[in-house]
């Protein structure tokens, strides 16, 4: 647990570090806290259609070839992580097209 | 979308946050598990579970399962320790009755079988073989997360199950080990849900 109490005491020091040395406002916060749920919940999205869609893939090969195909490859914490990186690119991409629109 | 997506996305990290500081994930595994109920039986049946390693060594969750049926055999609950294994190049089954016969179970006690590629295939493999013995009442061995699905299958063949669970995971005490225990119960779940859809339960 000590590693956590580690994070939580960096995330102080970078807030501080933040406010006082960058100029950073603390209203902006909210708004960066809410684009990271954005990101994850894309990633979420991400993650549910690719788990549906392999396992379809997986499930209607073993209807064609009648041979056994694992569902197992898909039960990889990686895959969870590549969903979550679609996910936050999806928006990075989203956000800088309706930044370059908004003026 | 950003109406769905946000919602989703606090509901992710509240999640997360849960799985790993909490006894959230300790909690729906209990759910998901069922208790051990061990008493005399007509025969200890083995799942099969990881298969063998490139060195022909048995995985940890194939020895676990072994060990456990190859103790109650020798607590002399039952005659006939059946031994499974999933299909492929070398033979889980194989080295598991290797393994028991290191151990001191007589052949003669032991069923090896090679017996398919999921849970559903093992007991319509193994179901024929045991009823072709005289088993009515098998007490059975696999991961306490995975036993709630093999239970109902094997009852749904006619037989009287006893649950004698593995343990997957110790009682976890670091957030990592809490995300993987909530993994293993949402893959059991899912596994669930797709038997019952499948029509197998």
């Amino acid at each position: 647990m000590t590693a956590y109490l580690i994070v939580a005491l960096t995330s102080l020091v970078a807030y501080l570090f933040a406010v006082k040395r960058l100029g950073w406002r603390p209203s902006d916060l909210p708004g960066a806290l809410a684009r990271i749920a954005d990101a994850v919940g894309t990633g979420l999205i991400f993650a549910l259609v690719n788990l549906a869609a392999a396992g379809g893939l997986v499930l209607g090969l073993r209807a064609l070839t009648g041979r056994f195909v694992s569902l197992y490859p898909l039960d990889d914490g990686v895959w969870l992580v590549v969903s979550m990186l679609q996910g936050w690119v999806w928006r990075l991409w989203r956000d800088s097209r309706s930044s370059r629109v908004a003026p | 979308m950003t109406g769905v997506v946000r919602p989703l996305g606090i509901a992710t990290l509240v999640l997360f946050f849960l799985a790993a500081f909490t006894p959230l994930p300790v909690r729906l595994y209990d759910m998901l598990a069922i208790p051990a109920r061990i008493g005399p039986a007509d025969a200890i049946v083995v799942l099969a579970g990881g298969g063998v390693l490139s060195d022909g060594e048995l995985s940890d969750t194939s020895r676990r399962r072994a060990a456990l049926g190859i103790e109650l055999y020798r607590d002399g609950l039952a005659p006939l320790l059946v031994l499974s294994g999933a299909v492929g190049w070398r033979s889980e089954s194989a080295a598991r009755a290797a393994l028991a016969g290191k151990c001191g179970v007589p052949d003669t006690a032991v069923l090896a079988r090679a017996a398919g590629h999921t849970t559903h295939e093992e007991v319509a493999t193994l179901g024929p073989l045991l009823r072709a013995r005289g088993v009515r009442r098998a007490l059975l061995v696999t991961d306490a997360s995975h036993m709630r699905r093999a239970m109902r299958l094997l009852a749904d063949a006619g037989f009287d199950v006893l649950p004698a669970p593995v343990r997957a995971l110790d009682a976890p005490r670091q957030p990592g080990e809490r995300i993987r225990l909530l993994h293993e119960t949402l893959r059991e779940s899912l596994a669930l849900l797709y038997y019952g859809v499948a029509g197998y339960r």
